[in-house]
């Protein structure tokens, strides 16, 4: 199990337990829960990639290094910036 | 040239008509290949040809919210802006339902209180399948008649932000509109007359739902034929009708069959009130908690407050062994709770981890479980 900190820059800042073969679709869903916005209408992305719904967690975990946040251009309701997991 | 409206066009709501659709959207739709290809330099007669290919309808969809063809087709439409008979025309015709359908969508978006209502209402009884893209990019089954509810009483379909418009029964008091007469008022005053023969057993509690559905009296009934001929409505419909329309949508039976079940309901945990005070405890704090959860998902704030409403399910019903306490392998003394424990034995075989002990853990696990997710891995 892995706890994921998602932080929209605009005051959401949300940690969801996850396993870490979640999707990042399931992802979505389980902040979507949290935080009242519909589940299609969030965009995940760490810095400027964006990752789509099939990607699991553990691949964005491998392949990306821990980047410093940066501020996210909002185009839909709620970009959630990955934060680091904590184990 | 492709992207301006047409300088002939009217202003709607007081801006540029494609204005409607929100900027993001509509870049997306100026982006599709769709919209740079086939909706170039269309004109009304050839928009119907492309309307006609339609076989789906939808908002954006997939992870870069592509919008689908019938968004462009609107986005075209409020373009050229075609006249009111055109648009009537679209809605009239029968033999193509996706024209229809945008014909609808079009004039929900343009079109005055008054007309909405009097166009969009008869395709209430367009029973017909529509297919529908879902955000997610796979097809849903919906029907025509269901595309018009959500055009009639909410503010958002297909990505677009529908204009408000005034509540039907504003417009029957002000006289613009006849009241509502549904096309399966017969069908209706028919159930409520079987309705009324198998309540005539049940307790008191339906007595305020048998005033609802008074049965008419024969006088009336024979009345009923000819009233309807003169177009004038029954006073008595007159008001029901206001009540659900202002219930928004076509309450009628769908409020009929949540009164029916909730009565339903009551009645059963009544008799379960021999089985175990406990038992029906469960059953309310569950009914409870999946009514809470369908509801108040999206409005949940905090993880605390939700654990401190845990624990004050937990304090409430405190007398029986809960199963994440310690005393949880332990024999129920009375007899009264061997029905409790025999649930509860039941529960524990459940593998959606929502009987872990950890209270956070429990609760992540039953929102996973409710979202259709397996349990956490520990």
């Amino acid at each position: 199990m892995i706890e994921v900190v998602l932080n929209d820059r605009l005051g959401k800042k949300v940690r969801v337990k996850c396993n870490d073969d979640d999707t990042i679709g399931d992802l979505k869903k389980l902040v979507a829960a949290q935080t009242g916005t519909r589940a299609d209408k969030i965009r995940i992305q760490k810095w400027y990639t964006v990752y789509k719904d099939h990607i699991t967690l553990k691949i964005t975990r491998s392949t990306t290094e821990d980047m410093g946040f940066e501020y996210a251009e909002v185009h839909y309701s709620s970009i959630y910036e990955l934060g680091r997991d904590y184990g | 040239m492709a992207n301006r409206t047409d300088p002939a066009a009217k202003s709607i709501r007081g801006t540029n008509p494609q204005n409607l659709v929100e900027k993001i959207v509509r870049s997306k739709i100026y982006q599709n290949t769709y919209w740079k290809e086939q909706c170039f330099g269309l004109t009304a007669e050839t928009l119907v040809d492309k309307a006609m290919e339609l076989d789906h309808i939808g908002g954006t969809y997939g992870g870069n919210r592509k919008p689908t063809p019938f968004m462009c087709l609107v986005m075209k439409m409020l373009q050229i802006q075609p006249e009111k008979d055109i648009v009537v025309e679209f809605i009239k015709n029968d033999d193509y339902k996706y024209v229809r359908v945008l014909g609808a969508f079009y004039l929900r978006l343009t079109g005055i209180d008054s007309d909405i209502y009097r166009y969009l209402e008869p395709l209430y009884n367009d029973y017909r399948k529509v297919r529908r893209k879902s955000p997610d990019g796979n097809f849903m089954l919906t029907h025509v008649d269901e595309v018009i509810d959500e055009l009639l009483t909410r503010d958002y379909s297909c990505d677009i932000a529908l204009p408000r418009i005034k509540k039907r029964w504003t417009l029957e008091s002000l006289g613009v509109l006849d009241a509502r007469k549904s096309v399966l008022e017969d069908d209706f005053e028919e159930e409520e007359e079987k309705d009324e023969m198998e309540q005539d057993g049940l307790e008191e509690e339906v007595a305020h739902e048998k005033d609802y559905y008074r049965a008419r009296s024969p006088a009336r009934e024979r009345e009923r034929d000819w009233r309807r001929d003169s177009h004038r409505h029954r006073d008595r419909d007159y008001d029901r009708d206001r009540d659900y329309d202002r219930e928004r949508g076509r309450g009628r039976d769908r409020e009929r069959d949540r009164d029916r079940d909730r009565d339903r309901d009551r009645y059963r945990l009544r008799e379960e009130k021999e089985y175990g005070y406990e038992r029906e405890r469960d059953r309310e704090r569950e009914g409870r908690e999946r009514d809470r959860r369908d509801r108040e998902r999206g409005r949940r704030r905090s993880r605390s407050r939700s654990r401190s409403r845990e624990r004050k399910r937990h304090g409430r019903s405190s007398m029986s062994p809960r199963r994440h306490e310690a005393e949880d392998g332990n024999a129920p003394e009375e007899s009264k709770k061997k029905g409790k424990k025999e649930k509860k034995e039941k529960k524990e075989k459940k593998d959606d981890g929502t009987d872990h002990p950890d209270p956070e853990i429990a609760e992540a696990n039953r929102i996973r479980a409710s979202l259709g997710l397996k349990p956490l891995k520990l």
